[in-house]
């Protein structure tokens, strides 16, 4: 792909991915031929902030885990009171990078 | 976390025994139910019970024998048991034989409750749970 497109790829979109991610995708970005660019600019990618902002006000209920596609582990918090309490609290911490990586799970459908 | 079945048997194993260890403190303390409610942060803070308030004491019913009780108190009570029954089991034995049965099975069950229809009758569902949980103060 066009090392230009590739650069703006990772300008708008950068933020959804780990930073030791990043090499990785553009490394396959280029790589891979031009007719992916249209799949890959309307990919809808998981905001990090606003899953954090989910699990700030309604953690306890798994809402957070549900949005970014863990549903059996979503279900789990939903049962026993977001784990006591306590994977409520925990998720305060983990939600960020788990969203980052389920947004890598999803770009690498169209990677590979 | 991309949940790999080690992590996923670990997971369900911690729960399942941090779930028996409460038990078996909530039966054998005989804390009264004022006490009880008081581990769930939302019911500490806003005074509103949440979707799973009170499936402790249903499970406590369902050990007395009481099956209508724990029906009242809360049906959730129902799966957990449900769960923390089965889920141990399963998990040894995959670990023995070394297969991955129960993880297949998670997935399975995954994908299958994202179905739509699924989705929105038993979000429904949680939803009425929560309407009656508040409506009966539990």
């Amino acid at each position: 792909m066009d090392s230009k497109k590739v650069d703006m790829f990772i300008m708008s979109n950068g933020k959804f991915f780990e930073i030791h991610q990043i090499n990785t995708i553009k490394d396959r970005l280029n790589e891979v031929d031009d007719s992916k660019w249209a799949m890959l600019s309307t990919a809808q990618f998981k905001d990090p902030t606003t899953t954090l902002i989910v699990s700030l006000l309604v953690g306890s209920f798994g809402i957070d885990r549900f949005m970014i596609g863990d549903t059996g582990l979503g279900i789990g918090k939903l049962l026993t009171c977001g784990g006591m309490g306590l994977w409520t609290i925990i998720d305060w911490f983990m939600i960020q990078k788990a969203t980052r990586e389920a947004n890598m799970k999803q770009i690498q459908q169209f990677l590979y | 976390m991309t949940l790999d079945r080690n992590k996923l048997y670990s997971v369900l194993f911690i729960a399942c025994l941090a779930g028996y260890v409460w038990l078996y403190f909530s039966v054998t303390k005989n804390i009264t139910e004022k006490k009880l409610v008081e581990v769930c942060i939302i019911k500490h803070a806003t005074n509103i019970p949440c979707p799973s308030c009170g499936s402790t004491r249903s499970v406590i019913s369902l050990t007395k024998g009481d099956f209508i009780g724990a029906l009242k108190f809360n049906p959730i009570g129902y799966l957990v048991a449900i769960i923390m029954l089965i889920a141990p089991i399963w998990i040894i034995a995959d670990t023995i034989k070394g297969t991955k049965t129960l993880f297949n099975f998670y997935i399975k069950t995954e994908t299958y409750l994202k179905r739509p229809k699924i989705a929105i009758t038993l979000i429904l569902l949680v939803i009425i749970n929560w309407i009656w949980n508040i409506t009966k103060e539990i």
